[in-house]
């Protein structure tokens, strides 16, 4: 089980990194073909509250996982 | 005799109990109310403060004002968490009250964009900040109080409680908002009768503060102060600290994140969708929906207490599995069944009627077509088409000035109607499921000196951030899929990829990393 947790954090880990240039091309393409108000405010929703949060927490949460913190909590 | 003095003693407890979990029910109850009757009014909130031009923007900057209430609630969780760790629950949660009851009256009093023009927003805006602000910290005191009250072993029963007043809440907004619509018309509603709601509010919270002003402070907490245990900086020991913050993130990635999706989806966008992509009648969709909530709520309880016996994650994360599944298939239920593509229509029982007025300079042609249908479902179409009587200023307008206002409405027969409150009540279970035993859970992972702070921000970024986003990022995605300006989306389940994709995330985090031995341990 640990060391299923282990993998799933390097998982977890390059997700948080992936998601941070998906977003911005996507926001940038969206951006440049219609550069709407309502495209600026969902965007910046997105880029400047989202993405940082769940970059952020599944980066550090990946780490965790992948140097055994999760390990020792039982019964999961 | 010492079988009576226990009796007696017992008495007291469950009394005193039941005092504190209906107190603080009440108050978060209220809370949940004022926070909700803004989300529900947002259309009529978009054309009293932002401009009409452009209805998607005016509707969209609400959306984004809603996200704001939202997206500000971890900073009240941070705010008022550290607050209530370092003074105390009791007065902290006061405060937060005060703070929101103050909000929702003063936005029912903002003047309309029409008469102050931007400022007007911008005061809305700032209100609904506050309001975010004060959710932010109302919660997690709230659910801290009731479980350091709460015997080990009845912790999930007795939050529950706190659990459904959000729930609740939303359905006292529904039916306040469905009463004053009622007994003053429509008409009236949408030009001042959507104040009496907020302005209600006051009175509400005048009640709970006094409630709340009698009750005495929580029982750990004291005896942590006496003993001189509190935290002297309850922030930087949830947050800097490894063993703490990685319990934090567990919370937030293995349970609210997914948990605060399920409960939007289950709730709020069942309505939206009801509504916006079914079209079904105002009134009916508001009924369907707080009926199923009103069905659905002791499920709370219920799910609540059962994780007492068999452990807060098993339930939560079948919460989120089954919704993650059953998502798609209900709501294509819900399509098919309200879409009259798929109905007969009895040709021979429509009516058009055009009404031409003149209203000052302006021309106004209101074409109203009703039609009925075999399986009994009736349609009306209104479509009001404005314009200067002037040839002249008419020709000069742009052409999308011109475009009619078309509104539509479906009102379903009983048979489809009670299926409708159906599918919306087993979203509402799946609710129940995650959220009944989550106050519990957190409550558990975390010590009593930084308790209020540590669960607070979990809750608040998993359901305010992730979930409070469903409404906005939702309508995105079905936008996303429309093949050209007018036309009807490619596919209007669309908006469901997002709360499938964080709850299933949830999930396999959830069952993989949490824990289901934090039943019944005592919280100290």
């Amino acid at each position: 089980m640990s060391a299923i947790k282990r993998i799933f954090g390097l998982v977890w880990a390059l997700m948080g990194v992936g998601i941070v240039p998906l977003v911005i091309k996507q926001a940038m393409k969206e951006i440049a073909a219609k550069p709407s108000e309502e495209n600026w405010i969902f965007w910046s929703i997105v880029i400047v509250v989202l993405m940082p949060i769940i970059a952020f927490s599944l980066i550090t949460f990946g780490v965790f996982a992948l140097k055994g913190e999760y390990d020792t909590l039982e019964d999961s | 005799m010492a079988q009576n003095v226990r009796d007696v003693s017992t008495n007291e407890e469950v009394t005193s109990t039941r005092r504190v979990i209906a107190a603080s029910s009440v108050g978060t109850l209220i809370e949940w109310y004022d926070f909700y009757i803004f989300g529900t009014l947002a259309k009529i909130i978009s054309e009293q403060f932002f401009p009409k031009d452009n209805p998607t923007a005016a509707l969209l900057a609400t959306l984004a004002t809603f996200a704001a209430g939202f997206v500000v609630r971890p900073f009240g969780a941070l705010f008022f968490g550290r607050l209530g760790d370092l003074i105390g629950r009791k007065y902290t949660f006061l405060v937060t009250l005060v703070i929101m009851g103050g909000s929702t009256f003063a936005i029912g009093l903002v003047p309309g964009y029409k008469t102050i023009g931007f400022v007007a927003p911008a005061i809305v805006f700032f209100l609904r900040l506050l309001q975010g602000l004060a959710l932010g910290g109302e919660y997690g005191g709230a659910a801290t109080y009731v479980a350091e009250h709460s015997p080990a072993g009845k912790r999930g029963f007795w939050t529950s409680f706190i659990q459904t007043t959000a729930t609740l809440g939303l359905f006292l907004a529904l039916g306040v908002i469905l009463i004053v619509r009622q007994s003053l018309g429509v008409e009236t509603f949408s030009d001042w009768g959507w104040r009496i709601p907020f302005i209600l509010s006051v009175f509400l919270v005048a009640i709970s503060v006094f409630i709340r002003m009698r009750m005495s402070e929580s029982p750990l907490f004291v005896k942590m102060k006496k003993e001189g245990k509190t935290s002297a900086n309850p922030l930087a020991e949830s947050f800097k600290q490894k063993g703490n913050l990685k319990m934090v993130l567990i919370a937030l990635l293995g349970a609210t994140a997914g948990q605060g999706v399920v409960w939007y989806t289950g709730q709020f966008y069942a309505l939206s969708f009801l509504q916006n992509a079914c079209n079904v009648e105002f009134v009916q969709s508001n009924f369907i929906i707080s009926i199923a909530l009103l069905i659905g709520t002791p499920f709370f309880i219920v799910f609540g207490s059962l994780s007492d016996k068999i452990g807060r994650k098993y339930i939560m994360m079948a919460g989120m599995l089954i919704a993650v599944i059953a998502y798609r298939p209900i709501y294509t239920i819900m399509y098919s069944d309200a879409n009259l593509k798929n109905k007969v229509e009895i040709v021979e029982k429509k009516v058009v009627t055009v009404k031409n007025a003149v209203k000052g300079a302006d021309s106004l042609i209101t074409t109203v077509t009703t039609k009925a249908f075999t399986d009994g479902t009736t349609y009306k179409e209104t479509v009001k088409a404005k314009f200067p009587v002037d040839p002249a200023l008419k020709a000069a307008l742009p052409k999308d000035k011109l475009k009619p206002e078309t509104k539509k409405e479906v009102t379903l027969p009983q048979d489809l109607y009670y299926k409708m409150i159906g599918l919306v009540l087993i979203q509402v279970i799946f609710v129940t499921m995650v959220y009944g035993p989550i106050a519990a859970f957190l409550v558990e992972i975390f010590p009593t000196r930084i308790r209020y702070t540590s669960m607070s921000l979990p809750y608040h970024i998993g359901n305010g951030v992730f979930g409070g986003l469903v409404p906005l990022i939702s309508t995105r995605l079905v936008e996303a899929t429309r093949p050209g300006p007018g036309l009807p989306p490619a596919d209007p389940l669309a908006g469901l990829w997002y709360p499938i994709l964080i709850a299933g995330v949830s999930f396999v985090i959830g069952s993989l990393y949490i824990s289901n031995k934090t039943n019944n341990m005592d919280v100290e």
